[in-house]
């Protein structure tokens, strides 16, 4: 009976978000029959279109699997977004460094930096959360900015690419690129790297015994402490891969789409993976999946407004709209999900 | 101090005041917030509602004032959905915050196009004027500055005293203190918990929904998709920075409304610099502040924490 709820809620939820949507849809003055059949159709419309919902998923696969493996441990990543910067400048940085080595030893070499970069950038304040109590909420949230503005000042001086006038880094050599899988469309290596990084974090987390300690920290730190489970080791640990996969998501996006370092490569993938992390439960799979209906609906939004005329922004309001349903779900449907 | 140099000290000082008005009032509004206990991400879409919303009764109405109220009742509706999640449903703050941004930022820029359409030329409306104070505005340097200024400027200004006062000089301040630090404590003193984070909600939503209309009513006279451009989290770091202290908040949005007007004017200058650095630079001094600040503990205690009457 209880888990028969639970369904409903869930149903309620969808039937919720999709009232809203077509609300929305009417409110513009389309025609609501229209309007999903691009928005499918803006999806599976094409083979390409296909793929560049997995172009889309890839970053958020990779922070969103990061900011699940914060959760599991108590440690709220608000900071992929500035990891996931810190790991393009680390691969922009090895790549011009090092730029003669060839792609079996650059490839490795930059999604290592990747994950180190990203990894500083979130054990910091992991670090401020354990040793001194300061919320990780708002460190996070700051190291994006400063993140942000370190990319800004890169791409304007040291790593300017002097042939350009605009502010962003010359292409990267040849070897540091990640092969495109599918030509003609722009999927790249990339989605192979996150989908390893899923197993492997599968494995970590729920196969080995410090992933059974990670996860035992996050669900009573002080149960954990008491029966000899470090909380402050754990949350390093944690903080730690949490922001290296968001950084393992930059090297992706710059050696596998854009090929250089620019400010706009992240359009709030690190935000949304709050999201990704929140609607997969924290679990591998669900991140996965979660991922890639975010990244459906933002490409099916896409063709809703090409062929619709349904402006592109009401992505971000079912987003916003679906997370905020989870969160009154309890009480929304206390009667379905209490035993009568 | 030659005339030259005064001149200058005064145009920036002009120029911080004006930057740091929007910051100062959703600075003020969360941190009544946070004492309570509330930890609202969201302030940047309590921004983004009231310049949205005020932008367009002004618009419509040509009415100032009535777009001034709108933006404030557009913060509170937000603020009110951010605080029935996190009091009543008991959710997790930090994410309800970060929901309320996506879901605000889509929603205007949706009404916008809706309302205005795709267009070349931006709609924009009339601003509030400066009023200028009589003698007071003519004192050297702060003169201009504090008291030659819109009324968004006088309503930080106000709002910073009576914070001050509300936070350390009234019952109803000891009261915000103890459901933020213990609230289990103050519910057996006779407190209302709920009541009192409702109403600092509250305050959160009116303050942050006045400094979203400050920006389109007081600096700008138009509203664009994102117009709040991350004030909303600026915000929140002139929290941290000035410590939930109405005077630090002010002390803090200025520095942050100083590197901000120094970086527009360089900007236009051509200086080499990247104006970059400036971003970064009250992000930078948060850091090092809240470094400088260990060992001390700065946060209510039950900070993000829901209460929940029947458990220790």
């Amino acid at each position: 009976m209880k888990q028969f709820g639970k369904l409903l809620s869930y149903l309620g939820i969808a039937f919720l978000t999709l009232s809203i949507s077509i609300l929305l849809i009417l409110l513009v003055g389309s025609s609501v029959t229209q309007a999903f059949s691009s928005f499918l159709s803006g999806i599976f419309g094409s083979f390409y279109s296909v793929s560049e919902v997995m172009v889309k998923a890839t970053p958020l696969i990779l922070t969103g699997l990061g900011v699940a493996v914060g959760s599991r441990s108590g440690f709220i990543n608000i900071g992929a977004e500035g990891q996931l910067y810190m790991g393009a400048i680390a691969v922009t940085f090895i790549a011009f460094w090092l730029n003669d080595l060839p792609a079996i030893v650059m490839i490795p070499l930059v999604i290592l930096g990747g994950f180190v970069f990203g990894g500083i950038w979130s054990v910091i304040p992991g670090f401020l959360k354990v040793r001194f109590g300061i919320s990780e909420v708002i460190t996070t949230l700051m190291f994006n900015y400063i993140a942000l503005s370190i990319v800004g000042i890169l791409v304007r001086t040291w790593l300017k690419d002097p042939a350009s006038s605009l502010p962003m880094s010359a292409f990267l050599p040849d070897g540091a690129t990640l092969p495109t899988l599918i030509s003609t469309t722009r999927l790249h290596a990339g989605l192979l790297v996150a989908l390893i990084s899923v197993v492997l974090v599968w494995l970590v987390v729920w196969k080995t015994p410090t992933g059974y300690e990670m996860r035992a920290v996050g669900l009573n730190p002080r149960a954990s402490k008491c029966s000899g489970i470090s909380v402050y080791k754990n949350i390093i640990l944690s903080s730690l891969i949490s922001g290296g996969l968001a950084g393992i998501a930059g090297v992706c996006e710059v050696s596998g789409l854009h090929h250089k370092l620019l400010e706009g490569i992240s359009p709030g993938y690190g935000y949304i993976a709050i999201i990704v992390a929140l609607l997969g439960k924290n679990h591998p799979v669900g991140v996965v999946i979660s991922a890639l209906g975010i990244a459906a609906l933002q490409v099916g939004s896409l063709g809703m407004q090409r062929m619709a005329g349904v402006p592109t922004s009401i992505s971000s309001i079912i987003m916003g709209v679906v997370v905020l349903l989870i969160l009154a779900r309890k009480s929304l449907f206390r009667r379905l999900l209490t035993d009568e | 101090m030659d005339s030259g140099f005064i001149a200058l000290v005064t145009m920036y000082l002009v120029a911080s005041v004006r930057m740091a008005t929007p910051l100062i009032l959703a600075g003020l509004g969360e941190a009544v917030s946070e004492k309570a206990g509330i930890l609202n991400i969201g302030v940047e879409a309590i921004m983004l509602s009231g310049a949205f919303f005020s932008f367009i009764v002004a618009f419509f109405t040509g009415n100032l004032f009535l777009g001034l109220l709108t933006g404030i009742v557009g913060g509170v509706l937000v603020s009110m959905i951010h605080a029935v999640l996190s009091i009543h449903c008991k959710a997790n703050q930090t994410i309800a915050g970060l929901a309320l941004n996506f879901m605000v930022m889509g929603l205007t820029s949706f009404l916008f196009l809706i309302v205005f359409g795709q267009t070349t030329t931006i709609p924009s409306c009339t601003m509030f004027g400066d009023i200028k104070i009589p003698l007071l505005s003519s004192i050297p340097i702060i003169g201009p500055a504090l008291f030659n200024q819109n009324v968004f400027v006088y309503l930080a200004l106000i709002g910073i005293i009576l914070t001050a006062i509300f936070f350390y000089k009234t019952e109803w301040g000891i009261n915000l203190h103890a459901v933020g630090e213990h609230p289990q404590a103050a519910n057996s003193a006779g407190l209302n918990v709920f009541a009192i984070r409702y109403f600092a909600c509250f305050i959160n939503g009116v303050l942050g929904g006045l400094g979203g209309a400050s920006i389109t009513l007081g600096q700008l006279g138009f509203f664009m998709e994102n117009v709040t451009s991350g004030r909303g989290y600026i915000a929140l770091v002139a929290v941290i920075l000035g410590r939930r202290n109405p005077i630090g908040i002010f002390a803090a949005a200025m520095v942050i409304g100083f590197s901000q007007a120094l970086q527009y004017n360089l900007q236009t200058l051509g200086f080499p610099i990247p104006t970059q650095v400036f971003t970064m630079f009250p992000y930078l001094v948060a850091v090092i502040v809240l470094f400088l600040s260990i060992g001390k503990s700065i946060d209510p205690s039950a900070l993000g924490i829901p209460f929940e009457r029947n458990k220790r």
